[in-house]
């Protein structure tokens, strides 16, 4: 009963992909070449890979501090937090490239709610397309608005699993705020924020929609759709064998990490 | 939790309260605030909003035309790119629930390191880059006659739904009590009808939330939908052919808001389903 579903995954992404790592190697006649490398690193150079982690880097840093505040406010009990706890999830339904659709209309150098509202409390407007910096700013921003309620929905998982009982005795023993959570949230979390790490790691690696609408620069991903090629799509096996090649190496980074401290949940 | 945590708010005072409204107020401030720039595109006058330099942070004209001239301008288009995205996502729903509800149940039958090691195996499976592998599956499609179809497209998507669902129903399936299928086997049922009479009726939650969960993610999915069925597109990829190639962003805004007002109401019914355990498991299992 399990097989259909086995042998589904199996042949439509396993198969897929060994084969684009194949592909990659050969050329239109069928001949083993590392053209394909060099045609992508002619055009591209060294750049996307750059790109791609720092926008990783960024995106998770930034959804992580948030998703941490947010769990923390969620796992308290206060007056209305069933209302906050469905408002706080909109934005995981809303589609990526509504998303999108949206912070290009908040961002847009001419025309954007942003410079908007710079003007009105009497700031110069910025080029937000217009710096290495202020685009990074701009994406990390919508994926993070986009994708924060789903690390907190893992998180909050977590925080709720640690016992009341070890706050109450740091609070006898005098702990303050800070301290508990650094001692006791953090540490305790560990396994919970490896799970986020991958799940949200390896999409930020793989993020598209969102970058093809508001990052000038190119990702691995936005890299191989522009290598793309019915006629002769060589080139692009190439640049999503080295995408591919990247996300694996971060899951095993992961992995390792969770088999040392993950364990005890 | 309650106890523990009560206690905690008599050491704590209010001072801790203050912090906690601060910080819910600041969150929803910012949730919302993208929810309202796209509303007051799609429904303010243009001349407020992307037709000034400096758009009206709180316009004062509004107007329908906006929709009007969408609806008119791309109409076939529209009417054919919603038909094409409902249809995909319930194709893909229908058979991540055919397909993961049986092995869910396999999977409750399997020994732990067993069952363990092939949830490994689907969770592995969602981490290949779907760029990576739509590609060869573009040129497989073109030979089968599968590229630009609902069904080619959904077939795809089944495979970033299709291990979240089998998670989901795992889970499900583990809180029926094993009993009531020894019960029914015992009282004569066969297996057939204890699967589908007496374990489905109680796995139905589950079923619920998983069905929409796929539902939602196939009529987000954008990377497949875009190399797999780029002459007659979805939805999404309307959407990001009005917002950069075609330039009509009011187009793309009257769109955006239609696509996403279902989508809230099903995300607040879901937010009563979601857990965690659920996107987890597949790890911590």
């Amino acid at each position: 009963m399990i097989l259909p579903a086995v042998i589904y995954v199996l042949y439509l992404a396993f198969y897929p992909a060994v084969d684009a790592v194949y592909q990659s190697f050969h050329t239109l006649h069928g001949g083993l070449t590392l053209y394909n490398y060099d045609f992508v690193n002619s055009i591209f150079g060294k750049s996307p890979i750059y790109n791609t982690f720092v926008v990783t880097a960024s995106a998770l840093a930034l959804q992580f501090a948030f998703a941490l505040i947010l769990a923390s406010l969620l796992s308290k009990p206060f007056k209305g937090r069933a209302a906050f706890s469905a408002l706080f999830l909109i934005p995981f339904g809303v589609a990526t490239i509504v998303t999108g659709v949206i912070f290009h209309n908040i961002f847009s150098t001419y025309g954007g709610y942003a410079n908007s509202f710079l003007r009105v409390i009497g700031m110069h407007p910025v080029n937000w397309t217009g710096s290495y910096i202020t685009s990074l700013f701009v994406l990390i921003l919508a994926d993070s608005w986009k994708n924060t309620p789903i690390v907190t929905l893992i998180l909050l998982a977590g925080m709720t699993s640690i016992s009341p009982n070890l706050y109450n005795q740091a609070m006898v023993d005098g702990a303050g705020t800070f301290q508990r959570f650094f001692r006791i949230t953090l540490p305790n979390l560990k396994g919970f924020i490896a799970i986020a790490l991958m799940i949200r790691g390896v999409s930020e690696f793989n993020i598209f929609a969102m970058a093809l609408l508001l990052y000038p620069y190119q990702l691995l991903t936005t890299m191989t759709y522009a290598l793309y090629d019915t006629i002769n799509a060589h080139p692009a096996y190439a640049g999503g064998t080295i995408l591919l090649a990247f996300v694996l190496i971060f899951a095993a980074i992961i992995m390792t990490y969770r088999g040392k401290y993950g364990r005890g949940y | 939790m309650g106890e523990g945590i009560d206690m905690g708010n008599e050491f704590e005072g209010h001072w801790t309260r203050y912090y906690i409204y601060a910080g819910a107020a600041f969150f929803s401030f910012f949730v919302l605030l993208p929810l309202y720039v796209l509303i007051i595109i799609a429904l303010g006058a243009p001349n407020q909003t992307v037709a000034a330099y400096y758009p009206a942070l709180l316009p004062t004209k509004f107007t329908l035309s906006n929709f009007i001239n969408a609806f008119r301008g791309t109409g076939t288009l529209l009417e054919s790119a919603f038909l094409k995205s409902l249809e995909t996502a319930f194709i893909v729903a229908v058979i991540a629930i055919l397909l993961g509800y049986h092995a869910a149940f396999g999977l409750s039958k399997l020994p732990f390191k067993i069952s363990s090691l092939i949830i490994g195996v689907l969770f592995f499976s969602t981490m290949i880059p779907s760029i990576t592998i739509a590609i060869p599956i573009s040129e497989t499609f073109l030979r089968l006659g599968l590229y630009d179809s609902s069904l080619g497209l959904a077939l795809a998507q089944e495979l970033l739904v299709l291990p979240l669902t089998i998670f989901i129903l795992s889970g499900t399936l583990d809180a029926v009590p094993k009993q009531l299928e020894q019960q029914a086997r015992v009282d004569g049922a066969s297996f057939i009808r204890a699967l589908y009479q007496v374990i489905f009726p109680l796995a139905v939650p589950g079923i619920v939330s998983a069905f929409l969960l796929s539902w939602l993610m196939s009529w987000d999915e954008f990377t497949f939908a875009i190399i797999l069925s780029p002459v007659h597109p979805t939805l999404p990829i309307l959407i990001y052919l009005d917002a950069s190639a075609r330039g009509n962003v009011l187009t793309a805004a009257s769109f955006s808001l239609l696509v996403t007002i279902p989508v809230i109401v099903l995300t607040i019914i879901l937010s009563k389903f979601i857990r965690a355990g659920y996107l987890t498991s597949g790890i911590t299992g």
